[in-house]
């Protein structure tokens, strides 16, 4: 994966070093030359000096002839002077020293040393002949190392500056990026509305646009797909409930007749588990949290809610031969009524639905939680087999199902997980004080 | 008890048919929202029962030309839909209740006879099983032999049998036997529901408790 930071660094630092760089040595070239001019003009000024002594005293001003070396010229260079023909011979001075090529500047080894030689010409006895003045440059390498020491230190610390700049300056005209990023991060999983581009810079506006309508189609592919799956769920329900009444009827009829009864029997059971996950995917579909409105909240009774219902456990309940009790007091809450039916209608169900033939069920709730005294809760209790310890968290997702032998779709309880969740409720599963059981409850705020 | 039954619903219309026939009830079936609207007006029935979702015109709008006429006739709305503005339109435009298919069908026998109760000219006598209650008389027998009753009593197995089938809260009993705020406790229906209990022996009805909430009265011993 390429990474524009990187690919701005490469081209900003890049580009940034090669011009300091560039910019180093011409500094280099514009501090270094005059100062080799002026110690050129130094020099060649003290051969034509020399020169004119030699002219004017003799032999003498070269009295480092006798020696390979005059004495230190107090800058702490060393020099040497030497007189010779117009042939190149030697007539005075130090032997040292090349033969002139003319009057002018070079450059030469002596010693082992580097050094800078000036000529400077005269009339020697009536005939042309050269002054040589050789000077070691070590003041020159100080001159230029100093000014190659300063040069490395400005510009490394003007090159780090700049990189430093350009990186911070990346990463701020990035900054917009992260910031959609932690936008997105921020969302739900099911939160499908178009991202807010206030505050987004010119740029981005593209490609949030973009974004916004892959959103969009998405949403809407998500709301076709529900829709679908609640217009299906809707069309089953006719044939099945005339499947149903047909099956009664058939049922009544033949009921003196074992075997019709019993495969009569079978088909109702069948029909009525198809009724039953009909029903359950049209409560899981407005379980669903994009579709939770806020604005449906109204002040409920959970009392109330299970009365509503109340016919239909009864019947349940007398079919299975379970004691099914009640222990209703007021239990206030804001809520969304069709959901909560759809709670209490899959605890309760699923308590008849786990509880053996004979059995317990008591549904309570009441207002309190504990000792605190806000809040309601709803309880249903059994006598069932009860749920292991280890099971109880997994009994809560979908499709999730502990008995084989019974019927069911093992959507119930995450149905009540995902209609809890809605309303801020805690579900705690757990066991009876005495006996086998399961106990639910669903502490409201 | 005339039905009107609208359902477009081939398999479904001749099962409701059958199941509300053999309850003895007389089932005329339209399928349609507009041979509906005429039946309604020809042949009054004591209770309509109508699907939401028709061809020609839907039940909502079936409902609405009923109420607009000023005709009372009871209506139960069945419904495949059970999203909220279905429940609640329907009630608004003048239903008298609604039920989701697929339903129970003591539910829907049930309500069809509540509906009935509220429309029929006020019978005198209600009847489960050997019970018969005569409140013109002011008579109760159990087959042949009469049963003596006390007032509350009298009204308490009154308000069972007139919602036999359904499950009754205490509270729902002493709010209707004792209206103006008389003294009656739960117990005290306790105590009149255990004595009937006694009387009704061999009644051919079964008079149950649902523990920690009310009893259910039902044909069946």
């Amino acid at each position: 994966m390429s990474s524009i930071r990187l690919r701005l660094l490469k081209w900003l630092v890049g580009p940034i070093l090669v011009f300091n760089l560039g910019a180093a040595a011409l500094t280099y070239m514009l501090a270094w030359t005059p100062a080799q001019l002026a110690f050129d003009d130094s020099l060649r000024g003290a051969a034509g000096a020399l020169a004119a002594r030699v002219r004017a005293e003799g032999l003498a001003p070269l009295g480092a002839s006798r020696g390979n070396q005059d004495a230190d010229d107090g800058a702490g260079e060393a020099s040497w002077t030497a007189l010779h023909g117009a042939d190149g011979r030697l007539l005075a001075g130090s032997p040292a020293l090349p033969p002139p090529r003319g009057p002018g500047l070079r450059d030469a080894q002596f010693q082992g040393e580097p050094v800078r030689i000036a000529v400077a010409a005269l009339e020697w006895q009536g005939a042309p002949a050269h002054v040589s003045m050789a000077r070691t440059v070590r003041a020159r390498g100080q001159v230029r190392s100093a000014i190659v020491r300063s040069l490395v230190l400005l510009e490394g610390v003007f090159s780090l500056a700049l990189i430093g700049l350009v990186w911070f300056s990346v990463g701020n005209g990035l900054a917009p990026l992260s910031r959609l990023r932690a936008r997105l991060d921020a969302r739900g999983s099911a939160d499908l509305a178009p991202l807010d581009d206030t505050g987004m810079p010119r740029e981005l506006a593209p490609v949030v646009d973009a974004f916004n309508a892959l959103l969009g189609r998405i949403e809407a592919g998500a709301r076709a797909q529900d829709e679908f799956r609640a217009n299906v769920a809707h069309q089953l329900r006719t044939p099945l409930a005339g499947l149903q009444l047909q099956l009664e009827w058939l049922a009544a009829r033949h009921a003196a007749d074992p075997d019709s009864a019993r495969s009569l029997g079978l088909m109702l059971q069948a029909n009525e588990r198809m009724i039953r996950q009909t029903n359950q995917l049209l409560s899981l579909e407005r379980a669903e949290p994009n579709r939770f409105a806020r604005a449906r909240l109204q002040p409920l009774d959970l009392a109330q809610l299970v009365t509503e219902s109340i016919q239909h456990f009864v019947e349940q309940a007398a079919a299975k031969d379970i004691d099914l009790g009640f222990e209703l007091e007021a239990a206030p809450l804001q809520g969304d009524r069709f959901l909560l039916r759809d709670l209490v209608d899959n605890l309760v169900d699923n308590a008849l639905r786990y509880t053996p033939a004979g059995g317990r069920v008591t549904v309570a709730c009441g207002a309190g939680r504990e000792e605190r005294e806000e809040g309601s809760f709803l309880r249903v209790e059994d006598n069932g087999p009860g749920i292991p310890v280890h099971l109880r968290t997994q009994v809560f997702e979908r499709f999730v199902r502990l008995d084989e032998q019974t019927t069911g779709s093992g959507l119930g309880l995450a149905i009540v997980r995902d209609i809890a969740n809605l309303h801020g409720a805690d579900l705690v599963l757990g066991a009876p004080a005495a006996g086998s059981g399961a106990v639910f409850i669903v502490y409201f705020p | 008890m005339h039905i009107l039954l609208v359902e477009d619903d081939a398999v479904l219309a001749d099962g409701l048919n059958r199941t509300l026939q053999a309850q003895g009830m007389q089932v005329e079936i339209a399928r349609d929202g507009l041979q509906a609207d005429a039946l309604l007006q020809r042949n009054p029935p004591l209770v309509a029962v109508l699907d939401i979702g028709l061809p020609g015109i839907d039940g909502f709008e079936v409902v609405r030309r009923l109420r607009a006429r000023g005709d009372a006739t009871p209506v139960l709305l069945l419904t495949a839909r059970d999203a909220v503005e279905d429940r609640v339109r329907g009630l608004e435009t003048g239903a008298d209740d609604y039920l989701v298919k697929p339903f129970a069908t003591p539910e829907l026998v049930a309500r069809i006879r509540a509906l009935a109760r509220r429309n029929a000219p006020k019978s005198s006598v209600l009847a489960l099983g050997n019970l018969v209650l005569d409140s013109g008389a002011r008579r109760a027998r159990v087959g042949e032999r009469a049963l003596e009753l006390s007032v509350r009593e009298w009204a308490v197995l009154e308000y069972l049998l007139q919602h036999a089938g359904r499950v009754v809260s205490k509270q729902q009993i002493v709010d209707a036997i004792a209206p103006w705020g008389e003294d009656l406790t739960l117990n005290a229906v306790e105590v009149y529901v255990s004595r009937l209990r006694l009387k009704l022996d061999g009644a051919g009805v079964s008079l149950r408790t649902i523990r920690g909430f009310g009893y259910l009265l039902e044909a069946g011993a």
